[in-house]
C-alpha cells in the first residue's frame, strides 16, 4: 500500500461510525456539558468577574488581548444565553452543525474571560469536542434534522481529527516533563507535585494523606518515567487505532490514579475520551434491552429506546449534578463529587470493555 | 478538503507549539492553544523538596491583631486551579503588588471583608519557601523561610 493510500485509510477508515450511534453520542455531548462542563458553572462566577478592576484583568497573548477589561455582566450573560441555546439546538438536532460549532464557539469565549484573570485552565476539548464533531454530521439521527431531512451520510473523519488533537496535546503535556528533569533518576517529580498539591492547595481527599506517607523512591521514580512514557507515547499512538483505544484506556486509569493522588480529575478530557466508545454497540444493545423488556419490535420502540436511555441518564446526571453542588462530601479538597463519580465511571467502563474483549476473545 | 484540513492541522499543531513556547517563555501561555498542562517544575531542594508559598497577612485597625489568609481564602470565587497562575500573575513581585490601583485595593479590601469579616487598614503580601525532607514515616516540613513581604496600604495601620 502507497503512503497515501495509508494517509488516506488512516483519515477515513481508523474508526466506523453509523447514524444512530453518533445521534446517541451528540445528544450525551450535549447533557454531559450542559450538566457538568458549563464554563465557570454558572452566573454568579461571571458577576464576580464582571466587577474585578482592570488591575486583576491579564488575559493571555491572543485575541483577549484586545479587550481592556473584563466585560460586562451583560455580555457574559449574552454569550452564555447563545451557548445554552446551541447546546439545547445541538441536543434536538436542530441544524446541528450550526448549533454545534456556535457552542463549541461560545464556551470558547467565556472560557477565554474566565482565564483572563491570569491563569489558562486546560479545557479546550469541551470547545473542540462539539466543533469537531459537528462535520460527523451527528445529527443525521434522532434529531429534527433527520426528520426534515431524511437520511444524511455521516463521517468517520472528525474521530480521526479529534484522535490526532488528543494525541499532540498528550505529547505536549510530557515531552516539557523530559526537559524538566522528570526523567533524572535523583528527582522524584511526581512526589513533589503531590507535596505541592496536598500542603499548598490543601487537597487532601481521597488517598493523597496516605502516598503523601509513602516514601518509596522507586515506586515515585517509577510514576514518573510512567507518566513520561504514557504522554509522550500517546502521540504515536494515534496512527493505529487499537492502540489509540488502548491508550485512551489508559489515560482514564491515568486520571484515576491522578484523582485519588493528587485530587484533579480533569473532567473535559473525559467528554473527548468517551467519543472513542463503540456508540453503535451501545445504540445496538440498548435497543435490543429495551425490545426484550418491553417485547415490542416496531419502528417506534427504536426512538423509545433511545429516549428511555437519555431519560435515565439526564436524570442520572441531574442528580449527580445537584448531590454534587451540596458539597456534602469531599471537604478537604476541591474535587467535587460528580468528579470522582465521572472519573470513577470512566474507569469502570473501561474495566468493562477489557473484560467483554477478554471474553469474546475466550470464546473464539 | 479533508486531507487538506489534516495536512494544515498537522503542520499547525508543531508550530503552535513553538509559539506557546517562545510567547509562554517571555509573557504567558497563549490562548487558544491545543496544550495539555506541562507540570514541568519537580520541586527539588537538595535532598528534599521546596514548595513555594503566599499568604496574606491582613492588620486590623488597631494595628494589633493578624490575621493570615492563604489565597484560596481571599480569593475563595476563583476556581483553586486558577488561584497560583492569579498569584503569579498579579503578586509576584513588588513592583506588581506597588503598581495596584486604588480601585485595585478598594477591590482588595472588600475581598478581605468578605473572607475575614473585619476591616482592615493594611495587608502583607508574604511570600515563603516551606522545604520538605524525607523521613520514614512519609515527608516533614523542615523548615520555613521567607522571600519577600510587600505592604499594600488601605489607610492608616
Amino acid at each position: 500500500m502507497s503512503d497515501q493510500n495509508r494517509f488516506h485509510n488512516w483519515i477515513f477508515h481508523s474508526f466506523s461510525v453509523s447514524a444512530e450511534g453518533l445521534g446517541l453520542l451528540r445528544i450525551i455531548t450535549a447533557l454531559f456539558i450542559f450538566f457538568f462542563l458549563i464554563p465557570g458553572q454558572g452566573a454568579a462566577h461571571f458577576e464576580y468577574l464582571s466587577v474585578m478592576p482592570d488591575d486583576f484583568f491579564a488575559p493571555p497573548p491572543g485575541p483577549l488581548m484586545l479587550m481592556d477589561g473584563f466585560p460586562s455582566v451583560a455580555v457574559f450573560q449574552t454569550v452564555q444565553t447563545v451557548m445554552m441555546i446551541s447546546l439545547l439546538a445541538m441536543l434536538l438536532g436542530y441544524r446541528t452543525k450550526l448549533a454545534s460549532i456556535t457552542a463549541g464557539l461560545s464556551i470558547l469565549l467565556l472560557q477565554g474571560f474566565i482565564f483572563s484573570i491570569g491563569k489558562v485552565n486546560h479545557e479546550i476539548l469541551t470547545a473542540l469536542v462539539p466543533i469537531v464533531m459537528a462535520f460527523s454530521n451527528w445529527g443525521a439521527a434522532f434529531s429534527f434534522d433527520s426528520a426534515r431531512w431524511g437520511e444524511q451520510k455521516t463521517e468517520s473523519w472528525p474521530l480521526t481529527l479529534l484522535a490526532l488533537f488528543i494525541g499532540f496535546m498528550m505529547f505536549t503535556a510530557g515531552f516539557p516533563k523530559i526537559l524538566g528533569g522528570w526523567l533524572d533518576p535523583t528527582t522524584q517529580a511526581t512526589q513533589g507535585h503531590l507535596f505541592n498539591q496536598f500542603f499548598v492547595r490543601e487537597r487532601q481527599a481521597l488517598l493523597s494523606e496516605w502516598f503523601v506517607s509513602f516514601d518509596n523512591v522507586f515506586f515515585w521514580e517509577l510514576l514518573d518515567w510512567a507518566t513520561v512514557l504514557f504522554e509522550v507515547g500517546f502521540l504515536f499512538a494515534v496512527w493505529k487505532t487499537a492502540w489509540f483505544k488502548t491508550f485512551v484506556g489508559i489515560a482514564v486509569l491515568f486520571h484515576f490514579s491522578t484523582m485519588l493522588m493528587l485530587n484533579i480529575a480533569f473532567v473535559p478530557n473525559f467528554l473527548a475520551y468517551a467519543v472513542f466508545l463503540n456508540w453503535t454497540e451501545i445504540y445496538d444493545s440498548n435497543l435490543e434491552k429495551y425490545r426484550k423488556w418491553t417485547g415490542k419490535r416496531g419502528v417506534k420502540s427504536i426512538l423509545k429506546s433511545v429516549l428511555l436511555f437519555v431519560l435515565i441518564l439526564a436524570i442520572l446526571f441531574a442528580v449527580l449534578n445537584r448531590l454534587s453542588s451540596m458539597d456534602l462530601v469531599l471537604l478537604d479538597s476541591d474535587l467535587m463529587l460528580h468528579e470522582v463519580a465521572i472519573v470513577g465511571g470512566g474507569l469502570l467502563t473501561v474495566a468493562g470493555i477489557l473484560v467483554k474483549n477478554l471474553l469474546r476473545r475466550a470464546e473464539g | 478538503m479533508v486531507k487538506l484540513i489534516f495536512i494544515v492541522v498537522m503542520i499547525w499543531l508543531p508550530l503552535q507549539y513553538g509559539i506557546v513556547g517562545i510567547v509562554g517563555y517571555y509573557h504567558s501561555e497563549p490562548w487558544p492553544a491545543f496544550v495539555f498542562p506541562g507540570f514541568k517544575s519537580v520541586h527539588v531542594f537538595e535532598e528534599g523538596f521546596e514548595i513555594g508559598q503566599t499568604r496574606f497577612e491582613v492588620y486590623r485597625e488597631d494595628g494589633e491583631e493578624l490575621i493570615s489568609l492563604q489565597p484560596q481564602q481571599l480569593f475563595s470565587e476563583i476556581p483553586l486551579s486558577q488561584v497560583p497562575g492569579f498569584m503569579r500573575a498579579h503578586f509576584h513581585d513588588d513592583e506588581s503588588i506597588r503598581e495596584i490601583s486604588a480601585e485595585g485595593r478598594f477591590w482588595l479590601r472588600f475581598q478581605v471583608q468578605q473572607a475575614a469579616g473585619i476591616e482592615p487598614n493594611a495587608m502583607d503580601v508574604v511570600q515563603y519557601v516551606e522545604y520538605y525532607s524525607h523521613h520514614p514515616e512519609g515527608a516533614v516540613k523542615d523548615s520555613t523561610a521567607e522571600v519577600r513581604r510587600t505592604s499594600i496600604l488601605f489607610g492608616e495601620r
